[in-house]
């Protein structure tokens, strides 16, 4: 069967569901009111993952569902729509696990006839799991095992055809790297909270589809019109640094902020900051912007080393630039170009091997590691080859490698000796370049988002970054400052727009309904539709406290309580434990949740989610 | 949200001497990081603006709106990295510097 239900537009409304143990498939249906309440991508894959994965299992269990997701707006041609989320039970964090990718993947992914695949199971053998138009084969997969990312890309068109749509894992996946990401069109990255690792553990090496269906919308001229209005919006003022110079420009401003976390996170200010720059990087390496699939932004950034090494050529954002560059005292640009292009190579989330490696170089500078330990590697703060070689070895899970592969709360838990006081996790999953002490906004969004240690989720930064609140003092206003960014972005992350794309709508809430009116046919208000945010929100927690969340849970690592920041315009300025408890007690405030933090069956009620999070899980 | 009225010993009709750092494109433009000037001390950010055009025409466009009547939506200015300017109205002191920089946040 390739169609989807009859008369709903934007969507197909039902998921196909693949065992990989009995190499078996079928279809779900996708009921309109779950459609409409969840929207797709993040929020859909949180209530599939909630009804799909059984309770208390653990990561790698082979029912741990690995769930990817489309969204009304995909096929719709609107700029940036072309994404996709990915959802699993993290082997990160054991908690929620949701990231984003983009790009042709999401347009073939929904043109087979499916708003989600879910696979569950483990393959005997390693797997290609091909999808064309509905139809599924479980293809031998042995051929592509130990590949990188992007020669598995290569090799699986060859195979299948250059139409084909690959997501795949690299070595670090295969090898249960837990951090580990999923990449597809010639480098785009899930990767955050370790999606590629749960995908290795199913013995899948790739995902491959190939679709002929495209889904209608329900009042295409409406559309046209507003896809117009807001692609000369996306390439106007709101979008101007992501055209131009990229995320990286954080660097240099963060640098001066003090907000640049450096040598994990022991200053927020980096002398070699100019090395890594965005300035730096335009004048001496860069190549070319590139594009996801129907965006008009263009915020990658492709760099191509200067120097007299060994050449590569890859994406730079500044996430990369930060935690392979000052987070690990690494001023030279080249190095970091090398390391990052390394990373997607091998299938790792960049922030996550920056953040372990860093704790690496700590504990090594302290003596709790030493060369015996690294097997001869002197992994100082700075030290580029070092870094590179540590890369190789995490991917390879081999020496060093082994214990980093478990992400920097698992290695700290490995060694014990007190190492945990400086891995910077949240929730196991390892902070981003935004330095919480002088971003009090944003530590308390890095300490409650559902996912760990996230900005993305919350965009808390954005008060920061503005006359609204002082960033360096807290108030009770950052509770609901969060809540409001959490739910935004849920809204976002489930249309689902780029987060860079925010700035260009008035109301996102309104317009968004709107467009969401015209692509399926339904009553869509901007109330509802922030509620759905709401919704997906708590959807997100629940999940969580199913799978043991406490309290104890939203908080930071120790450091960023226990030290003050010692440079720069900050220096002195630090966050006490009380600071950060009142803001997470505003928070719970601002969210109709119980001090404890867990959620009234009222506040369930009032969401609509009380029959979901009863819903039994169905059985293939 | 906080405009930026300082108490400072400047007498109305003053000038003080500052300093503006550049950032990504703006940087870029005008090939320098810090531009050093006297602006007047209790001033606008169009007597800004008129300031930086005159010094570095290249920003005009770039961070600057062709009529000089302040910045484009796309930049943003913070005062010694700490207060970050809102509305018309600027109050300076001497050795104070403005960073210019884009106005979107994080990424």
């Amino acid at each position: 069967m390739i169609n989807g239900q009859e008369g709903l537009y934007g969507y197909n409304g039902r998921a196909l569901v693949v065992d990989l143990t009995r190499q078996q498939s079928y279809w779900q249906t996708l009921d309109a009111a779950v459609l409409r309440r969840f929207i797709g991508g993040t929020g859909l894959g949180t209530y599939l993952l909630y009804t799909h994965c059984p309770p208390g299992i653990d990561a790698y269990d082979p029912a741990n569902p690995l769930i990817f997701v489309t969204s009304p707006l995909v096929g719709s041609r609107l700029t940036t729509s072309s994404k996709f989320a990915v959802l699993t039970k993290s082997p990160l964090t054991g908690f929620i696990g949701d990231s984003l990718s983009s790009s042709f993947m999401a347009t073939e992914l929904k043109k087979t006839g499916c708003d989600a695949l879910i696979v569950s199971g483990r393959s005997e053998s390693p797997c290609l799991l091909s999808i064309d138009d509905g139809e599924v084969k479980f293809l031998d997969a042995r051929s592509f095992m130990g590949m990188t990312t992007l020669d598995t890309e290569r090799a699986i068109k060859q195979q299948l055809g250059h139409r084909t749509r690959v997501a795949c894992i690299g070595p670090a996946g295969e090898n249960l790297v837990r951090f580990a990401s999923i990449t597809n069109d010639g480098g785009r990255q899930a990767a955050r909270t370790g999606p590629g690792a749960v995908m290795g553990s199913k013995n899948l090496k790739a995902i491959a589809v190939r679709g002929t269906h495209a889904v209608p919308v329900r009042d295409h001229d409406a559309l046209n019109s507003i896809g117009a209005d807001l692609t000369r919006r996306s390439l106007g003022p709101a979008t101007e640094k992501y055209r131009t110079l990229g995320t990286m420009a954080n660097v240099s401003v963060f640098n001066s902020l003090g907000t640049l976390p450096t040598r994990n996170f022991q200053q927020s200010t980096f002398d070699g900051a100019e090395g890594v720059s965005a300035e730096k990087f335009h004048e001496s390496n860069f190549v070319k912007n590139a594009h996801c699939a129907n965006c008009t932004i263009g915020c990658e950034k492709i760099l191509v080393t200067s120097d007299k090494g060994k050449k590569a050529q890859g994406r730079m954002e500044y996430e990369s630039a930060f935690a392979l560059g000052p987070l690990v005292g690494v001023a030279d640009g080249n190095t970091v170009i090398r390391a990052s292009t390394l990373c997607d190579e091998l299938g790792m989330d960049t922030i996550s091997v920056g953040a372990t490696i860093a704790w690496a170089m700590e504990c090594f500078e302290r003596g709790i590691l030493t060369t015996k330990d690294t097997d001869g590697i002197d992994l100082r703060f700075g030290s580029g080859d070092e870094l590179l070689e540590c890369v190789r070895l995490i991917a390879e899970r081999k020496g060093i490698g082994d214990l980093l592969a478990e992400g920097s709360r698992g290695a700290a838990q490995l060694i014990g000796q007190g190492t945990d006081a400086w891995a910077m996790q949240v929730k196991g999953l390892e902070m981003p370049g935004y330095e919480p002490r002088s971003l009090k906004t944003m530590a308390l969004g890095l300490a409650v988002s559902t996912r760990g240690a996230c900005h993305n989720r919350s965009s808390a930064y954005e008060a920061d970054f503005s006359a609204r609140v002082d960033r360096l003092k807290v108030d009770e206003v950052r509770g609901r400052i969060t809540a409001e960014g959490e739910d935004f972005s849920a809204v976002l992350d489930s249309l689902i727009w780029c987060k860079f794309l925010r700035k260009a709508f008035g109301d996102l809430y309104e317009e968004s309904a709107e467009i969401y009116r015209h692509i399926t046919g339904w009553d869509m208000t901007a109330e509802e539709l922030q509620l759905a945010g709401e919704r997906i929100n708590n959807l997100k927690k629940q999940f969580n406290i199913r799978e043991g969340w406490s309290r104890d849970d939203d908080t930071l690592p120790p450091r960023v309580f226990d030290e003050v920041l010692p440079t720069g315009v900050v220096e002195g300025v630090g966050l006490s434990r009380q600071d950060l408890d009142m803001m997470v007690q505003a928070y719970y405030l601002a969210r109709g949740w119980r001090e404890d933090g867990t959620i009234p069956a009222a506040k369930l009620k009032e969401l609509g989610l009380e029959d979901v999070v009863l819903e039994a899980v169905p059985s293939l | 949200m906080r405009s930026l009225k300082r108490a400072g010993s400047s007498a109305v009709g003053s000038t003080v001497c500052i300093s503006i750092e550049l950032f990504g494109t703006a940087r870029m433009a005008c090939g320098r990081k810090l531009i050093e000037t006297r602006v007047p001390a209790y001033g606008s950010i169009k007597d800004l603006a008129l300031v930086l055009a005159r010094i570095c025409p290249e920003l005009v466009g770039v961070a600057l709106r062709d009529d000089l009547s302040g910045l484009l939506a796309s930049y943003t200015l913070n005062l010694n990295a700490t207060e970050f300017v809102e509305g018309d109205e600027l109050t300076l002191r001497d050795g104070d510097t403005l960073l210019l920089f884009s106005s979107q946040a994080g990424g």
